[in-house]
């Protein structure tokens, strides 16, 4: 049976998780997580979490029993009588929001229950292995973060019964140092599906620093939950105006450039990286694209059939957000709906007006499960 | 004979209502206006170009330069116009209006092209959710004409810079 502070935690954590999904649409739009995004651990404020404490009365100031009060006549409550206060602004420190950690599964599990997202079907593939640690066994030496306090013990008293010196009277059982035990890890070779996820986005000189906003905050989301469907994750980034180049996590976000936008240099450089990196008969490929849709005109032809013959047959799933240009000026959302006729489930677009849509958006991506 | 003074007399010479192709011609210049409408005051210009050799051989970085140039001279057309985005490929600077007209309708702006052999201008219309469509910029006979003429000079300059 678990302890009570151990139900009263899982209960705060439930309120906590309640808190959460309240207001998810608005953590999914504001991005207020993206930097505070740990190793594994996200903080997230919880403003309106009531944490119980005590309130203390006013003593000596009336009351029952303390007053010059007639039986029956009601009792009034400490300070009613008293005028408001004129005081001036406190200088202390206002309450502090609260902040709870959750990992990223639990956020995703909240997003994934939230947004009504299926189970992704990995592509099964049982000869990718991957190594894993599982303490599953004990040992004699170890450090002594990992000591088995229980099979230690068992160990002393073991060794003390049948060395004649445990007295039942006396129960006192002292561990020598080799009674010691401690846990132990088997390396384990368990089967892993590996999956690819392929971020473009378009950095050309019309898109603004609140587009790429959108994107970044888009793009954290998806990789939440796609995280949490797969062990081992890879992610791959490609940044292009007129010229397309694969670059780091840092780059992809923070990048400005002026150039035309060639949304065909990007598909060049994601097919290429398929075909050099990720089989697709081994890989579980995703790919995200990112732009305004302000296309040169004559690259429109040449990127569809890059997509149409060097991407969309290796992918499981490419999305394509386009995020609204402040000239309204993208078509290249309505190029590509043609492609959705020739498999309706890989290719899927959403229109990102604002943040507001970010949440749509992402429902619209990764509703399909695939 | 400037391209500008040029242009003038051959709009005055132009009647209503419309539509019509202005043209002029002064040295290795060539302005065309296309006119969907014009009247005593104002015409309606789906588009105004300016032709000239001198920019057939030009780099990337000098348009650029000329586009920067261009965008400090268009100061009356209420809408400030600036570079946004440059191609390489097809040699060709974008200019646009920054920031462009919003209102309920959707967004209004001004296009520029600056590339190989010509300067030219439109106006287009993305009402919400919509594709963009070309509209004629409704300008008065003075502004079509400062702007031919900014164009012109824009060229003559950069040919003295080369």
């Amino acid at each position: 049976m678990g302890l009570k502070i151990e139900r009263d935690q899982n209960r705060f954590k439930q309120i906590v998780r309640g808190k959460i999904r309240q207001n998810l649409r608005k953590y999914v739009s504001q991005g207020e997580m993206i930097g505070r995004k740990g190793r594994d651990l996200v903080s997230i404020p919880v403003p309106q979490l009531d944490v119980p404490h005590f309130k203390f009365g006013k003593n000596g100031s009336g009351g029952a029993g303390q007053g010059d009060g007639e039986i029956g006549q009601p009792i009034g409550r400490p300070g009613d009588d008293g005028e408001g206060g004129q005081g001036q602004a406190g200088s202390d420190p206002g309450a502090h929001i609260l902040e709870v950690d959750v990992s990223l599964d639990e956020l995703a599990a909240i997003l994934g229950d939230e947004l009504e997202l299926p189970r992704i079907q990995p592509k099964g593939r049982e000869n990718l292995k991957q190594e894993k640690a599982r303490y599953n066994s004990i040992r004699r030496t170890g450090p002594e973060s990992l000591r088995h306090f229980k099979r230690t013990y068992m160990q002393s008293l073991r060794r003390q019964i049948s060395s004649g010196t445990y007295n039942p009277d006396n129960p006192v059982v002292i561990p020598y140092r080799e009674d010691r035990r401690y846990r132990s890890w088997d390396v384990v070779h368990e089967q892993v599906a590996n999956a690819v996820i392929i971020y473009m986005m378009d950095v050309s000189g019309s898109m603004t620093e609140e587009q790429k906003q959108i994107v970044r905050v888009e793009a954290f989301w998806i990789d939440t939950w796609l995280r949490s469907q797969y062990d081992g994750l890879e992610r791959r980034y490609i940044i292009h105006d007129a010229a397309a180049k694969e670059v780091d996590e840092e780059t992809f976000y923070h990048t400005r450039e002026s150039g035309g936008t060639r949304i065909s240099s990007a598909y060049r450089v994601c097919a290429d990286l398929i075909q050099r990196e990720f089989s697709p008969v081994e890989w579980n490929i995703y790919c995200f694209q990112f732009s305004d849709g302000d296309n040169w005109g004559e690259d429109n032809e040449r990127s569809l059939n890059l997509l149409r013959e060097h991407i969309l047959p290796h992918v499981n799933l490419f999305c394509y957000g386009q995020v609204e240009s402040p000239y309204g000026s993208g078509e290249f959302i309505h190029s590509l709906a043609s492609l959705t006729l020739d498999d309706p489930g890989k290719l899927v677009l959403s229109e990102i007006p604002d943040r507001d849509a970010i949440y749509d958006s992402i429902k619209t991506f990764l509703g399909k499960g695939r | 004979m400037t391209i500008r003074s040029e242009f003038q007399r051959q709009l005055q010479q132009t009647v209503g209502p419309g539509p019509v192709t202005v043209k002029a011609l002064a040295g290795d210049k060539r302005a065309f206006c296309e006119l969907d409408e014009l009247d005593r005051f104002a015409v309606a210009c789906r588009e105004l170009r300016v032709e000239s050799g001198a920019l057939t051989n030009a780099t990337l970085a000098q348009l650029q330069d000329l586009s920067t140039k261009l965008s400090g001279r268009l100061t009356y057309l209420l809408e400030p116009v600036s570079p946004i985005e440059s191609d390489g490929e097809s040699c060709t600077v974008q200019m646009r209006s920054n920031p462009p007209q919003r209102d309920d309708d959707g967004t209004r702006y001004y296009e520029l092209l600056v590339r190989r052999g010509s300067i030219s201008l439109r106006r287009w219309h993305a009402p919400r959710g919509q594709i963009r469509q070309p509209i004629a910029a409704e300008l008065t006979r003075e502004v079509t004409v400062r702007l031919v003429g900014d164009f012109g000079e824009a060229i003559d300059a950069f040919k003295a810079r080369r």
